[in-house]
């Protein structure tokens, strides 16, 4: 077995995938190191595959892939006990090739993603836990990064390696890049996956047959903490997942578990679900910090992307991964025509991803996290208002059109809006962030 | 609270291979005894894998989903490992 590689990729998900797939079709040669026993099955995601950032890595992925659905129709359903109001948009020209983005299931397609880079040259090893990184000696002190050893005590020798390791960064943290990431700067999601016939979810979600829908749900689904409950239609099998910050969940002693079912009961969502057999149930973390807590990005031999480098911003996560992930690749193909590896080189990734519109956007968002920790009830009584003035406004009663909006505007002035002065409005208009 | 009991997922759905030893461990038992009085690691883990039984934390490692979340919340009590290569949790989905 050769154990010595010019770079060394942990984690074969989205952001390890491109790494890889990018640095064997680049001429550097490369080990994929997976600890699942195959690439996905500890993965889970939000649903959707973007189809133009994704291009950015392999064009034309969209037909050799093995996606589930192409999304249509998003919608949004601000949800009380016993009504939603919802804003949506369904858009037929994403019907039609190249399409808008997918839904898909992760261990089909990460499997997909990590044999596209097999096939360009990279070494793929599944069932591989990385524990260690391991460094060149040097008189005093640590050298440079020079390899990873595994749980098996193997050892693998690269002059560079990709943390491409996922929301917990053990390794990211072994190696002193990252700081402890709070909880109010990470949020918990757990799902259910339901069988269901193709036909009857296109029927319930009026689709034609083979596109899909997804549908964001707030308020009602996290029971007074800030999260988001959501549902998307896969082929044979709809995905329900609900969860939100993990400190307010802590605090209001909130059970995800719990909160799953719950939704499920709810009158809008069981007739969806209706008749459908749990398959699998999975929990899985997203870094939310956002700017504040990105980590240092590389150093000596290393560098760090995807969700170890917390590349999320507002639903974005599993293109920013790829993303990141190719623009990592692409500094190691810089470091390798140069032959040093110095952190100095590496630096070319730093200045590469500051660049990128979404580290803008993860920039101008940074104050997110410190609105929703100071407004924990923002989505709940957000979503009260709403559907209170929505049943004002629709109930056909007795009264005159400006008596219903007088009693609309009672009701706004009576709650406890986190919305007080025009500070907290210009706040909750900027930092509400469920569009 | 009652539903907690009744939570069977997520084994019952889920492919589970399951090592001979635990990935998870408490630093200082005697810290969820006498320091904690919420125990977040016994509702907020997604797959109850953490319950306070006879006045200590018992740890039903099998359970885990690998999400993270008790190491996140308590990271200076709950040492959180990834269990063995090819072990633990696989989905399909």
């Amino acid at each position: 077995m050769k154990d010595t590689y010019d770079a060394i990729v942990v984690g074969a998900g989205p952001a390890g995938c491109a790494a890889a797939y990018t640095l064997a079709a680049g001429g550097v040669s490369v080990a994929l190191l997976e600890r699942g026993s195959k690439p996905g099955s500890k993965n889970m995601f939000g649903g959707t595959i973007y189809r133009i950032p994704t291009e950015e890595i392999i064009p034309g992925f969209w037909q050799k892939a093995p996606l589930e659905r192409a999304v249509i129709s998003d919608q949004l359903w601000i949800m009380e006990q016993d009504s939603a109001v919802n804003i949506g948009f369904t858009g037929l020209k994403y019907s039609i090739p190249p399409y808008n983005k997918f839904t898909a299931i992760r261990t089909d397609f990460d499997s997909w993603f990590a044999q596209q880079a097999v096939k360009v040259g990279a070494r793929l090893y599944t069932k591989a836990l990385v524990k260690e990184l391991l460094y060149e000696k040097k008189l005093l002190g640590k050298g440079p990064i020079n390899g990873v050893k595994m749980d098996t005590g193997d050892k693998l020798y690269a002059n560079c390696v990709i943390l491409c390791e996922g929301v917990n960064a053990f390794l990211t943290k072994q190696a002193g890049l990252r700081s402890k990431i709070p909880p109010h700067a990470m949020t918990l999601y757990c799902k259910e996956v339901l069988e269901l016939p193709g036909h009857i979810i296109e029927e319930r979600f009026n689709l034609e047959k083979g596109l899909g829908a997804i549908m964001g749900m707030v308020g009602y689904p996290t029971a007074g903490a800030v999260g988001k409950g959501g549902i998307w239609t896969n082929k044979n099998s709809l995905s329900l997942m609900v969860g939100g910050y993990l400190d307010q969940l802590a605090q209001k002693k909130l059970s995800p578990y719990i909160l799953l079912q719950r939704l499920k009961q709810h009158p809008l969502v069981r007739k969806l679900i209706q008749g459908a057999k749990v398959i699998e149930y999975q929990a899985h973390m997203i870094p939310k910090g956002g700017y504040h807590f990105i980590p240092n990005l590389y150093s000596d031999g290393l560098l760090v992307a995807g969700d170890a480098a917390v590349m999320i911003s507002g639903r974005r996560g599993t293109d920013l991964a790829m993303l990141s992930g190719k623009y990592a690749a692409e500094a190691v193909i810089a470091a390798k025509a140069k032959e040093d590896f110095s952190a100095e080189t590496l630096r070319s990734y730093q200045v590469k991803l500051n660049n990128t519109f979404f580290m803008k956007d993860i920039k101008s968002s940074r104050n997110v996290l410190d609105y929703y920790k100071d407004h924990p009830d923002s989505d709940f009584l957000m979503s009260k208002f709403i559907n209170d003035a929505a049943y004002h406004y629709f109930t056909t009663g007795m009264q005159s059109e400006k008596k219903v909006l007088d009693n609309i505007t009672k009701e706004l002035t009576i709650l406890q809006l986190p919305l007080k002065s025009i500070k907290d409005i210009y706040a909750g208009l900027k930092y509400w962030g469920v569009f | 609270m009652d539903m907690i009991k009744e939570i069977r997922a997520p084994l019952e759905f889920n492919q589970h291979k399951v090592d001979r030893q635990s990935h998870i461990a408490i630093k200082d038992a005697g810290l969820c005894k006498k320091k904690c009085t919420l125990k977040p690691c016994t509702y907020i883990c997604p797959s109850q894998v953490y319950t306070w039984q006879n006045h200590s934390l018992r740890i039903d490692y099998a359970r885990c989903v690998e999400c993270g979340a008790c190491h996140a919340f308590c990271q200076e009590n709950i040492l959180l490992n990834y269990p063995r290569g090819g072990f633990g949790v696989e989905w399909r989905y």
